[in-house]
């Protein structure tokens, strides 16, 4: 591991922020599932993969990416980033990882923290549960899609630098507009970032509609790859020429 | 080659020139004084120096390589930045191990560079509970980190309590006197008078004195003669015509770059009376001023 990378990782691990969002993600995740496992009835394995796949890593970590790499910006601490390694592309390539691995590890943390209690309570209830194949099915995509959504938050963070813009701009984009994208033009709004790709991966509509209107996991992948790629290219164009003054 | 080397620098924002054609060199083991009024330039200089800013023109380069083409750069410089800032929810301790791990530095450096600016005991707070005064202390921290050849200091001592800024001034003769070359921006021209070897003086962008201090408070190699004369405009008027440039202070002509006995002879030649006629060592302040154009 590259000691620019440790840094990066090591900046996450020295706030209190990256706790905090683990602790409020485990917490609210594990909430929704409870409950769902508790008060829903008649489980099908659908419906048991879809409540698996409810966790809050990828919309906290896309956020986190953008806090983390805009917040250089907030707190000024570019400089010294910059200072400490004035190559700014491999700069930005270390935090996008870095992310990109946080993303990962909460990720993990959360999905196996909510199948736990799910299929123990839903054990207890007596509902149908799924096998460790199942399970390591939501993994992956659960895992994938928040190592992605991470990077891409460090590029939107790196593109729009002001903090409350960028988060303001991704909920609305998350919450409003890629829904009603893949709701009145499916073929175009399978292709977003926060929504569509993302619901590709999982397998899982939003909009709880025909999962055949989204992408196939792969293709999905490959897609929010192209965004993080896409973001990575502008970040670092903008990132390259910019004065630090 | 110098450890620091500026040449012909130049530096636009848009249809504003803020460096225009600076050189100068540091040296090592001595500090150089960067002075200017608030615009000259002087932290675009800097920042142009460590790569933060793209040059218009010219070059700025430590040992002939520019700064991110230096490896491993914090062996090599060590810099404070005007504006250094933290982040608010990291601890010192934990901002310098950071900038260790980046740098491949020894985590043992971080409690030896703590201890060295007297940090030691508030290494483990949130950096947004520092004081100015600490918050500086813990950007030169920084600076030392990687023990490098060259110091970048851009107003150091801003929220510095006194004994602060006179240990500030220890720091920077311990570090010239290592072998390191020191660069320091300073508003602050007593303070810069009792720390520096060198001065650069510069306004608007554009170099306006440089040498060592005893060159610049001297007003050039031949000094400054300091003179009373019953008729000082003819004698002025007769200094100028050889050449000399001349400054008013009250009823005294400051004769700049001459001795005494120049002007003593140029007065004879004029047929001008002398009151007085002396040496005179210029105060920073003064030379500053002369050069830059602004007011005492």
């Amino acid at each position: 591991m590259s000691p620019l990378l440790r840094g990066e990782l090591l900046k996450l691990r020295t706030t209190r922020t990256f706790v905090t969002l683990v602790g409020v993600t485990v917490a609210l995740s594990l909430v929704v599932v409870g409950l769902t496992a508790i008060l829903g009835d008649h489980f099908t394995k659908s419906d048991v993969r879809e409540t698996f796949t409810f966790d809050f890593s990828s919309l906290f970590i896309l956020l986190l990416g953008v806090t983390g790499m805009a917040g250089e910006w907030r707190h000024r601490t570019i400089t010294s980033s910059v200072l400490a390694a004035p190559a700014r592309v491999r700069l930005l390539a270390a935090k996008l990882i870095s992310y990109a691995l946080a993303g990962t590890v909460l990720s993990l943390i959360v999905t196996v923290a909510l199948m736990a209690l799910g299929t123990v309570i839903l054990s207890a209830r007596g509902e149908v549960t799924l096998g460790a194949t199942d399970l390591a099915d939501i993994l992956w995509r659960n895992l994938v899609a928040a190592a992605l959504l991470g990077a891409f938050g460090v590029c939107i963070g790196g593109i729009v630098r002001n903090q409350i813009v960028a988060i303001v701009g991704l909920l609305v984009l998350a919450f409003a507009l890629e829904p009603a994208l893949l709701s009145l033009a499916p073929d175009v709004g399978r292709f977003g970032p926060t929504v569509g790709a993302p619901s590709g991966i999982s397998g899982i509509s939003p909009n709880g509609g025909d999962n055949g209107e989204l992408l196939a996991p792969a293709v999905a992948v490959l897609v929010l790859i192209g965004w993080v790629g896409l973001g990575f290219g502008v970040t670092a164009a903008l990132l390259r020429r910019r004065d630090l003054v | 080659m110098a450890p620091v080397e500026i040449r012909d620098l130049h530096k636009r924002f848009g249809s504003v020139n803020a460096v225009n054609g600076l050189s100068f060199d540091v040296e090592p083991g001595r500090v150089t004084g960067f002075l200017g009024p608030n615009g000259a330039g002087k932290s675009t200089t800097l920042r142009a120096l460590l790569g933060l800013i793209r040059p218009t023109e010219g070059t700025a380069t430590f040992g002939g390589r520019r700064y991110e083409d230096l490896d491993r750069p914090s062996t090599r410089v060590g810099a404070v930045l005007e504006d250094a800032s933290f982040h608010p929810g990291r601890s010192a301790r934990n901002h310098l191990r950071v900038l260790a791990v980046t740098g491949e530095h020894p985590l043992g450096r971080v409690d030896e560079v703590l201890a060295a600016v007297g940090l030691s005991e508030a290494a483990d707070r949130r950096v947004k509970g520092y004081s100015m005064g600490m918050r500086q202390r813990l950007a030169i921290a920084a600076a030392l980190l990687g023990d490098p050849e060259v110091l970048i200091l851009d107003e150091p001592t801003n929220g510095l309590d006194p004994p602060g800024i006179s240990w500030m001034r220890r720091l920077l003769r311990e570090q010239a006197a290592s072998g390191r070359a020191v660069l320091v921006s300073s508003h602050l021209l007593a303070e810069v008078a009792q720390s520096v070897d060198d001065v650069v003086i510069i306004a608007n962008g554009e170099m306006r004195g440089r040498g060592t201090l005893a060159e610049v408070l001297g007003g050039g190699e031949g000094g400054v003669a300091e003179v009373r004369a019953q008729d000082p405009e003819r004698l002025a008027s007769a200094l100028e015509q050889r050449g000399h440039r001349v400054e008013r202070d009250g009823d005294r002509l400051l004769v700049l770059g001459t001795s005494p006995a120049e002007v003593g002879a140029i007065a004879l030649e004029a047929q001008v009376a002398l009151i007085g006629l002396a040496p005179r060592t210029r105060s920073l302040e003064t030379a500053f001023f002369a050069l830059t154009g602004g007011e005492a």
